[in-house]
């Protein structure tokens, strides 16, 4: 396979991606702060094993409001060739998926309301297996992309 | 091609009559029961009951009478139209291209008399509601109007001569099926929850005594219960599989295979060749022994979207099979030899199936200090060879080859799959790494095609890394089909 996809998400998508992680891992941290009272207050375990809950929600929370953000954003990468939409993206399990403009259906952006404040959006292109996305482009690049792939899904004619 | 508006069968009458009773007992069978029980169930009462149940049978026959006479079809200006409602009066018009497929089925009633109830549908409708339903048509008004409506599709008419059977299944392959179908558990959950509500239904003195006669003495009645459990969960899905199965008639022509099957209540199906989209030929635990397979189909709807997965055949030799689809769908007729996986994928495969086993092993392993021997411990030790020697089953059984430009590729869960697909068939092609997979060079190749409910994949797991990255440029648009 060729090289990396030439092109990168919008660096917001990383401050973006902070807020949305923090969010998402405040119920992890509330669930390891109650593990640790109930390991403290009613099975009476010494300090510092009854605070390990705690502390791993927290190292977890940490990681997804720091670090996953960052290592997601330098993966992330994307390419719209002329016969191909090229995606590579994953922390851990690294997925490079390739898809043909002939099988895109039709194509979509699509903004949040968080996504709205940083002025990012979500290209959605669907084949008949189903959507792929390139998340959180700045909007005018966003529009940019999607427009360049219906032009160029008009011109496939192989099939 | 224009024609007449036309009626269906006056079997729609009492089909129509007996759906609308149906719809309004639920309404009338609770009071009814009160009303009976709260009189005492004298003369009186009993033939009141009687008569509300005249006057409902009365009712849905009028309207059944009524609904048949306000529902008409036709076939004209390129369009299905179908008028029905006695009331509110509904026109529904489907353009022919946009007909997905025309099917039959023939209920308990409709073979009673001789009709069956033809579906059309498109692929904007849901899976379970047909878009257009004719509960009674005579069969060769249903076979018209089949004509009428694909001829459109079909260009000049070489339909004459009618579809050739390409394959039935008999008797004996029937029961096999049944029998090897591996629905058992299916049955047992059926089974279970059966008692469940014969637990229910009981009165709690009369299940006491039964316990307490039935009740497991020792080990061997322990053991005998579960045989009979397993003996009728087993007969049960042979009756179901005899059920959906019986009489299957695969056919062709020209680019429509039709299927045809069913104990009491007869199906045909259609399934135009241009909408497969893959093949998979499976081969079942029970029966890789005695080298049997059944086919199945992804097909897609009409605009490429909605789609299904459908028996093409249910059960012929593995052998055959190659065979059977020259003759069905001659674009997914290949079997070239295989490439197996690098032997550096074992280990992963080994360590993916031994994984849980071991993971539970040592998660236990305290408690079993604790609580058992140390023995128990070690005997548990003893599931982790099954599940390893699984692990080298599914190894020594993926592999993937692409012949001309169709990708086969197999794979083994329980059952052995083998699926194939042509490249303009693949939505999307994807290679995956995990960090392990990445320190043994290795990488999951990942295929979609289009089928029901989003598609469904076509996937080698650990594959070479240069293979599989070699594998997903070969699949570009527009490559040259590369010769082996």
């Amino acid at each position: 396979m060729k090289a990396e996809p030439a092109e990168r998400l919008d660096p917001r998508a990383k401050t973006l991606w902070r807020i949305t992680g923090a969010l998402g891992a405040l119920p992890l941290l509330a669930g390891g702060a109650f593990a640790s009272w109930v390991l403290l207050r009613l099975a009476d375990l010494p300090l510092l094993l009854g605070i390990l809950p705690f502390l791993a929600a927290g190292v977890l929370f940490v990681a997804l409001a720091s670090v996953v953000p960052d290592l997601r954003w330098r993966r992330w990468r994307y390419e719209i060739r002329t016969n191909e939409v090229d995606l590579q993206r994953g922390v851990l399990w690294v997925s490079r998926t390739l898809v043909p403009l002939a099988r895109i259906q039709h194509v979509d952006t699509q903004s949040g309301p968080l996504q709205r404040r940083f002025d990012l959006a979500t290209v959605i292109f669907y084949t008949a297996a189903g959507p792929n996305r390139i998340p959180e482009l700045s909007s005018p690049v966003a529009a940019g992309a999607r427009d360049r792939i219906a032009a160029l899904t008009r011109e496939q004619d192989e099939l | 091609m224009s024609s007449e508006p036309r009626h269906l069968h006056p079997a729609a009458m009492l089909i129509d009559a007996i759906k609308s009773i149906r719809r309004s007992l639920s309404a009338f069978v609770i009071p009814g029961v009160a009303f009976l029980a709260s009189r005492g169930f004298d003369a009186r009462t009993i033939v009141l009951v009687l008569l509300g149940a005249l006057v409902v049978a009365v009712l849905g026959a009028v309207w059944g009478f009524l609904s048949w006479r306000a529902t008409t079809y036709e076939v004209a200006g390129g369009a299905f139209r179908l008028r029905q409602g006695v009331v509110q009066k509904n026109e529904r018009t489907i353009p022919l291209d946009h007909v997905q497929s025309v099917d039959t089925v023939q209920g308990l009633i409709q073979r009673l008399f001789g009709v069956v109830e033809v579906r059309v549908e498109t692929a904007g409708g849901g899976a379970s509601e047909p878009d257009a339903s004719l509960a009674a048509l005579e069969r060769a008004d249903a076979e018209a109007l089949r004509r009428e409506i694909e001829g459109s599709r079909r260009g000049p008419v070489e339909a004459e001569e009618g579809p050739a059977v390409l394959r039935r299944l008999g008797r004996r392959e029937l029961l096999v099926a049944g029998a090897t179908s591996g629905q058992i558990g299916v049955a047992l959950s059926l089974i279970a929850v059966a008692s469940q509500l014969f637990d229910n239904v009981l009165s709690e003195d009369l299940a006491q005594r039964l316990v307490e006669t039935l009740a497991p003495r020792s080990v061997t009645a322990v053991l005998l219960i579960v045989l009979a459990l397993g003996l009728l969960a087993w007969i049960l899905a042979i009756g179901g599989t005899v059920l959906a199965y019986t009489g299957f008639t695969l056919s062709r022509d020209g680019e429509f295979l039709y299927i045809r099957r069913g104990l009491l209540e007869r199906r045909e199906a259609t399934i135009p060749l241009a909408r497969i989209q893959a093949v998979r030929v499976v081969e079942g635990l029970l029966r890789q022994p005695l080298g049997l397979a059944s086919l199945r189909v992804e097909s897609a709807g009409y605009g490429e979207d909605a789609g299904v997965s459908t028996t093409l055949f249910p059960l012929l030799p593995r052998k055959e099979a190659q065979g059977l689809l020259l003759d069905a769908a001659p674009e997914f007729a290949v079997a070239p030899p295989l490439n197996p996986l690098p032997r550096r994928a074992l280990r992963r495969y080994v360590f993916r199936s031994t994984a849980p086993t071991l993971f539970l092993i040592f998660a236990a392993a305290p408690a079993s200090f604790v609580v058992f021997d140390l023995a128990w411990g070690l005997a548990a030790l003893l599931l982790v060879l099954p599940a390893a020697f699984y692990g080298w089953l599914r190894y020594r059984d993926a592999g993937w080859a692409l012949e001309g430009d169709r990708l086969i590729v197999r794979s083994r869960l329980l059952t052995r799959t083998t699926a194939i697909a042509p490249r303009r068939r693949l939505q999307w092609r994807a290679t995956v790494r995990s960090p392990l997979q990445r320190r043994a060079h290795l990488a999951t190749f990942q295929a979609q095609v289009a089928s029901g409910g989003g598609g469904k994949e076509l996937r080698v797991t650990d594959l070479g890394s240069e293979a599989a990255e070699t594998l997903v440029y070969d699949l570009r648009p527009g490559a040259r089909p590369r010769a082996r």
